[in-house]
């Protein structure tokens, strides 16, 4: 009875939530969810550069494609920064930072490319974009005490990436 | 003062579930009574308004919390609680209906 009381209140008015913060029901974490995410912000990079070097008139249909690739560039470079701050807050631990203390300056780091990666169009600070998220999957396998390779990607951009090595 | 909260999450599973609502008696209204054993709703700055089981307070009222889950995300991972973070404890729980 108080409870469809309380039901209805919230409908009504909405009750503040109270967070019982939980990871349930994963503990499955990955880096390579970021690490696509970079690689694919240089991607769109490239391929504005191609296409502007076949447009160079410009027209609709070019602006067309490439508003797209910009949107596209946008959302990959936030989600790579969303992956690897959801693994940095909820997986990371004290000890882990022990032994790796230039963690937090690492995820700092990544964090301020993927948004140069967001406001230019510069290959180069996407691709040290990527490569700061391969440097974080190698400590975050690490930490698993599971060991890495570094392995060009079978697509384009064919960067170098950092794998597990199962 | 008192406020209502709606709980989100499992972390204090089994004794409070999604859904449930509790009341919260404020702060400065209860903060020296705060024990171990209380439930403690903080506004945390990273993951927001958050509710907990205080499992200990520190000789300098440094207040650690934890869940009942074992995935539960608290004072393990985040440290202990400010001070300044307590909204204030639970004093009535309103549970689901059990079928």
């Amino acid at each position: 009875m108080i409870y469809k009381l309380m039901k209805m209140l919230d409908k009504s008015f909405g009750i503040e939530q109270a967070k019982a913060h939980c990871d349930i029901p994963c503990g499955i974490y990955d880096p390579i969810t970021a690490q696509i995410a970079g690689l694919t912000v240089v991607r769109m990079i490239d391929l504005m550069a191609d296409l502007e070097s076949k447009h160079p008139e410009g027209g609709l249909e070019m602006q067309n494609s490439l508003g797209r690739y910009v949107a596209s560039k946008e959302e990959h470079a936030e989600k790579a920064k969303h992956d690897i701050r959801v693994i940095w807050g909820d997986y990371i631990k004290s000890q882990h930072m022990e032994k790796h203390p230039n963690l937090h300056e690492l995820v700092h780091k990544i964090m301020a490319l993927g948004s140069k990666s967001r406001q230019t169009a510069d290959r180069e600070t996407a691709v040290q974009f990527v490569e700061a998220i391969n440097e974080f999957a190698e400590i975050f396998w690490e930490t698993k005490g599971i060991a890495v390779k570094r392995a060009k990607a079978p697509y384009p951009p064919a960067l170098e990436m950092v794998y597990p090595d199962l | 003062m008192l406020k209502f909260a709606k709980i989100v999450d499992h972390s204090l599973w089994p004794e409070y579930r999604e859904g449930d609502f509790v009341l919260i008696a404020k702060i400065p209204l209860g903060f020296r009574s705060i024990r171990e054993g209380d439930v403690v709703v903080f506004k945390h700055p990273l993951y927001g308004l958050m509710i907990k089981k205080v499992r200990q307070v520190g000789p300098e009222n440094q207040i650690y919390v934890t869940g009942t889950h074992e995935k539960s995300v608290d004072s393990r991972q985040f440290g202990a609680v400010s001070q300044d973070w307590i909204m204030g404890k639970v004093v009535w729980h309103i549970g689901r209906p059990t079928r």
